[in-house]
C-alpha cells in the first residue's frame, strides 16, 4: 500500500519536474535536492500565499532534528534532513503534515564544532526511491526513502583515497542519470548510484565546499567542481579535467556553487575574495568582469531575470543582501543590517530567512528590497536556506529546530 | 643583525628634533613611494589598501611565505591600481633585489624584528604592525635601528589617531574624569574547551620552515595558518600581545608614557585545557584568561581578558576604563567613548566612534600621518618608541605570567631589576640560521 503510494508520489514528482521544465510556473512542486528541481535555488511554485497576518504566518508544526546546516528536501508527503544528536548524525524522514518522524537513520559522526557549531553541512539528495547522504567525514550512504534502510554505504575519503577538507565534506551529492557526482578530491568523483562503485575519482587534493554543477548544453557533459583553489571543468564520463580557472581564497573556501547561464559562469567566495563572471569561449572560461561587491561566503547567489540576488560578506560579521546585475556586476541595491541567513526564490519572490529566525517575503526585483510579509518562525540562529515545496516553507536553525510554515492557498 | 648603539644614542639625544633630509622636504604630493608589503594576508592587505587609497604608493614588491596569499594579494593590487608587484617568498631576496622606500611589515610577531631591521638597513621607512616584537629585546633593537638610521617607523596603533580616541584622551587630560586612580583594560570574548586538532602536512603553497623562521619548527596545523598564529606562543603572545597592546597604549597615552615600577600577571587555560603539542595533534597554548597588574607611581593599571563568558553584566566587553574622582570613563571600540559621572544628577557624556568598516579601524588617518611624517621629518603619532613602550608592557605581562612572579621594571634601562632569570626572558633563542638582533 505504502509502496504504491510512494511510487505514485515519485511519478507525480517526475511529472511535476517535467512540467516545470516546459513552463515557467507550477502550481506545486517538490524540492528533491539542494538548489531545487532546476538546480538554481528557485521554485516555480506560484500558488502559495504571503498575505500573512501581522502576527506572522501559520506554523504548521515544528520539530527537532539536531545540530547542523543541512537544508530540507521534500518529495510528496515526506521531508528529509540531517542533524547531529549525541554522538551520531541522524537522517530524518518527516511527515510533511505533522513533522512526525517516519524513520531515522543514524551513523556515528563527531559533532566537530571547531570554528562553528558543527554538525552536518551537506543536504541529502532524493532520487526516486533513494536518498543519498554524505557526512562531513566522508561516510556516504544510499538509503531507501520508504524505510530508511541502507542499500549501500561507503567511506568515500578512504575509497577514493582523498583527504577531508578543513571543515569536512559539505557538498550535496548530485544525481545525473545513473551517476552520483561528489565534490571530493581535487576535481570530484563519480560513482554508480546503484551500488556505490567508484567510476572515477580525482587526485588527493583539497576539495571545496560547493555542489558539483553541470554545464547546461555542453557538447561533452561537463561538470564544474569548486576545488580548494580553482573551479575545474571535468568530463563527466571520464573525469578528465577540461579546464581549470584558478580561484584562490584565504581559507581554501570555495563554498558557493558556480552559476552557469547562457555560456557564462559566475563564481564567488567570501573572505574578501569577491566574484567574477566568465564567458565560455571554445568551452574555456574567459574573464568578463570581477568585483569585490558580492562575496558569497557560504550561500550561492540566485540568478533571476538577469539579476543576481545574494548574501554578501562574512556571515559572522552580519552580511548584506544584494542585488547585482548579471551582465555587468553592478550593484543595483544592497540591504545592510539584515543579517540574512538563507535565501531562495519562489514564484518571483525572495524568501529570506534571517539569522534571527525571521522569515521575509519580498519581490525579487531590481527596483529595491520591499518585504511584503514577515514573521518570526524560529527562535535560534539560522544559516540554512528556506525551502518551499507544495505550499509549505521549511526553515531550519543551526540548533536543529525545523519550522514548517503553512503558505498553502 | 647588530645595531650600533653609539649612533643610536647620538640620535636619540636629538630626540624630538628629528632631522629630515631636504630632498624629502621637497617631495610633492605627486611623489609615489616605492612600497613593499611583507606579510600579505588579511591585515597586511588592509594596510596596503589604505596606502593605495592615499594615492602616493607604488607597490613594487610583495612577500609572503604562503604563495596563495601572495598571488591573491598581487591580483588585488593589480586590480586596484594597475601595479604589477614582484612577488617573493623570502624577504631577504626582496630587499636584495628591490629598491624600497616604504616597507609595510604585517607578518606574525616572531618575524617583526628581522623583517623590520632588514627594511631599515636598506634605508626604508617602515609601517610595522603591532606588537613591535615577540620579545622585548627585539623591540628594543628596532627602536635603536630606527633612531640610528633616522627612519620614520610608524606602528599600526590606529587607535592613536582615531577621532573618538583623540577626543576621549583630551577629555581625560582636561580633567573630565577628575583624578584617575585606577585604569582597567579588558577584552572578553566567547569560548570554551579546546580539543586538539590533527597535525597535517603543510599545504603545498606554504613554506612552513620559513613561516616558523626564528621560532621552533613545530608540526604544521591548520589552526595556526591561516589566521591563527596569535594563539601560539611560538609566534605571538595571545590576547595580551594583540589587543593588549592597543589598550595599554591608550593608558600610556593618557599618562604621558610613564613607566610602571612593577608588573605582575597570572592566568592560564582553566577552560581551554592544558596545551597539547605532539607529532599527531596540537592545541593552541595561549592563556584563555589573564590578569596583569601594572603599578605606576600614582595609579594602578590592570589588564584582564577572558576567552569565555564573553557576555555578562560588565558591559561593554572591550576597552579601557579610567576610574576618576568625577566618575568612570570608558574608551571603547565601535561604541565610542562614554563618561559616567559619579553625580547621579548629571547625565552621561558620549562620543560615537568614526571607524572604517568592515574591520573597524582608522588606518586611513594613520597612513596619512605616516606620509606626512616622512615628508616633514617629524615623528609620526604612533612612533616606534610609542609602539615599543606599549609592546613592552604587554610582553612584561607575558614574562611575569611565564615566570610566576612579579618583576620590577627599570624603564630607563629597559631591564628588570635584580632578577637574572627574568632578564633572560627579555630575549629568546632563535632557530638557526637566524640570529637574535643585538644592539652593539
Amino acid at each position: 500500500m505504502l509502496q504504491s503510494r510512494f511510487g505514485f508520489a515519485t511519478l507525480l514528482a517526475v511529472a511535476t519536474f517535467l512540467a516545470s521544465w516546459y513552463c515557467s510556473t507550477a502550481v506545486a512542486e517538490d524540492w528533491v535536492r539542494w538548489r531545487g528541481p532546476n538546480l538554481d535555488g528557485i521554485s516555480q511554485e506560484t500558488n502559495w500565499k504571503s498575505d500573512w497576518p501581522q502576527s506572522g504566518p501559520k506554523i504548521l508544526w515544528t520539530c527537532e532534528v539536531g545540530t547542523g546546516f543541512s537544508s530540507v528536501v521534500v518529495q510528496g508527503e515526506r521531508a528529509y534532513t540531517i542533524g547531529h544528536v549525541d554522538e551520531n548524525d541522524v537522517v530524518y524522514c518527516l511527515d510533511v503534515h505533522d513533522g512526525k518522524t517516519i524513520w531515522k537513520h543514524e551513523y556515528a559522526a563527531p559533532l566537530d564544532d571547531r570554528d562553528f557549531e558543527g554538525g552536518p553541512t551537506s543536504t541529502p539528495a532524493i532520487d526516486g526511491d533513494r536518498l543519498y547522504v554524505l557526512s562531513r567525514a566522508g561516510d556516504l550512504c544510499c538509503l531507501d526513502t520508504l524505510t530508511g534502510s541502507a542499500h549501500w554505504q561507503i567511506q568515500i575519503a578512504d575509497a577514493a583515497d582523498v583527504r577531508v577538507p578543513g571543515w569536512g565534506f559539505s557538498a550535496p551529492p548530485l544525481v545525473v542519470g545513473d551517476k552520483l557526482v561528489l565534490n571530493v578530491g581535487e576535481s570530484g568523483a563519480v560513482l554508480n548510484k546503484h551500488d556505490g562503485k567508484i567510476l572515477w575519482s580525482s587526485a588527493d587534493k583539497e576539495c571545496g565546499y560547493a555542489s558539483p554543477v553541470l554545464i547546461p548544453g555542453a557538447v561533452k557533459p561537463t561538470v564544474v567542481f569548486a576545488s580548494a583553489r580553482a573551479f575545474i571543468g571535468v568530463d563527466l564520463e571520464t573525469g578528465e579535467q577540461l579546464w581549470s580557472e584558478r580561484w584562490l581564497t584565504s581559507f581554501n573556501c570555495n563554498a558557493a556553487d558556480p552559476i552557469i547561464h547562457k555560456a557564462k559562469m559566475f563564481v564567488s567566495a567570501g573572505y574578501n575574495r569577491g566574484s567574477a563572471l566568465f564567458e565560455f569561449q571554445n568551452e574555456k572560461p574567459q574573464l568578463v568582469w570581477k568585483s569585490k561587491e558580492m562575496q558569497n561566503q557560504l550561500h550561492s547567489s540566485l540568478l533571476y531575470k538577469e539579476h543576481l540576488y545574494g548574501i554578501d560578506g562574512d556571515m559572522d560579521m552580519g552580511a548584506r543582501l544584494k542585488c547585482m546585475e548579471w551582465s555587468t556586476g553592478k550593484v543595483v541595491w544592497s540591504v545592510e543590517d539584515l543579517r540574512p541567513g538563507g535565501l531562495s526564490i519562489a514564484g518571483g519572490k525572495l524568501l529570506v530567512l534571517r539569522e534571527t529566525g525571521e522569515l521575509l517575503v519580498a519581490p525579487a526585483a531590481p527596483d529595491g528590497f520591499s518585504p511584503i510579509a514577515r514573521g518570526q518562525v524560529l527562535q535560534s540562529k539560522c544559516w540554512t536556506v528556506p525551502v518551499l515545496a507544495n505550499g509549505r516553507v521549511y526553515c531550519r536553525s543551526i540548533q536543529g529546530q525545523v519550522a514548517c510554515v503553512d503558505c498553502r492557498e | 643583525m647588530s645595531v650600533n648603539r653609539r649612533t643610536f644614542l647620538a640620535t636619540t639625544a636629538a630626540a624630538s628634533a628629528i632631522v629630515a633630509s631636504p630632498s624629502v622636504h621637497a617631495a610633492s604630493k605627486d611623489k609615489k613611494f616605492r612600497t613593499a608589503l611583507i606579510g600579505s594576508g588579511w591585515w597586511g592587505m588592509n594596510i596596503l589598501r589604505e596606502a593605495l587609497a592615499a594615492g602616493q604608493t607604488k607597490v613594487v614588491a610583495l612577500c609572503d611565505v604562503d604563495r596563495d596569499k601572495l598571488e591573491l594579494a598581487g591580483e588585488e593590487v593589480t586590480d586596484l591600481c594597475g601595479d604589477e608587484p614582484n612577488t617573493y617568498t623570502d624577504f631577504r631576496e626582496l630587499f636584495d633585489k628591490e629598491d624600497i622606500e616604504i616597507a609595510v611589515i604585517a607578518t606574525p610577531d616572531h618575524w617583526h624584528a628581522l623583517n623590520t631591521l632588514a627594511a631599515i638597513e636598506k634605508g626604508a621607512h617602515v609601517f610595522i604592525e603591532k606588537p613591535t616584537g615577540h620579545t622585548i629585546g627585539e623591540s628594543q633593537a628596532i627602536l635603536a635601528a630606527a633612531r640610528a638610521a633616522d627612519r620614520v617607523v610608524q606602528v599600526g596603533l590606529h587607535r592613536r589617531i582615531g577621532p573618538h580616541h583623540v577626543a576621549g584622551i583630551k577629555f581625560l587630560k582636561d580633567g573630565g574624569a577628575g583624578d584617575i586612580g585606577l585604569v582597567k583594560m579588558f577584552v572578553h570574548s566567547r569560548g570554551g574547551e579546546e580539543t586538539p586538532t590533527k597535525n597535517s602536512p603543510p599545504p603545498e603553497n606554504l613554506d612552513w620552515d620559513m613561516y616558523c623562521g626564528p621560532a621552533p619548527l613545530r608540526p604544521f596545523n591548520r589552526k595556526i595558518h591561516p589566521g591563527g598564529f596569535r594563539n601560539y606562543l611560538d609566534f605571538a603572545n595571545g590576547t595580551l600581545g594583540d589587543w593588549g597592546v592597543h589598550w595599554l597604549d591608550q593608558m600610556l597615552w593618557w599618562c604621558d608614557q610613564q613607566s610602571p615600577r612593577s608588573v605582575y600577571s597570572t592566568g592560564g587555560r582553566p577552560i581551554r585545557g592544558e596545551a597539547i603539542l605532539n607529532d599527531e595533534e596540537q592545541t593552541s597554548d595561549t592563556p584563555d584568561c589573564q590578569v596583569a597588574t601594572y603599578e605606576f607611581d600614582d595609579f594602578t593599571a590592570i589588564w584582564e581578558h577572558r576567552r569565555f563568558a564573553g557576555d555578562g553584566p560588565e558591559k561593554p566587553s572591550i576597552g579601557c576604563c579610567f576610574y576618576g574622582t568625577k566618575g568612570t570613563f570608558h574608551m571603547g571600540w565601535r561604541d565610542g567613548w562614554t563618561f559616567y559621572p559619579d553625580d547621579s544628577k548629571k547625565s552621561a557624556i558620549h562620543q560615537d566612534s568614526e571607524l572604517q568598516e568592515p574591520d573597524g579601524h582608522n588606518l586611513q588617518l594613520l597612513w596619512a600621518d605616516f606620509l606626512s611624517a616622512i615628508e616633514s621629518g617629524r615623528r609620526p603619532v604612533a612612533d616606534i618608541e610609542i609602539g615599543h613602550q606599549a609592546t613592552t608592557l604587554s610582553l612584561l605581562g607575558m614574562l611575569s605570567l611565564k615566570l610566576g612572579r612579579s618583576v620590577r621594571w627599570d624603564g630607563e634601562a629597559g631591564r628588570i631589576i635584580g632578577d637574572d632569570a627574568a632578564n633572560r626572558l627579555l630575549v629568546r633563542e632563535y632557530r638557526a640560521p637566524w640570529t637574535y638582533p643585538t644592539i652593539s
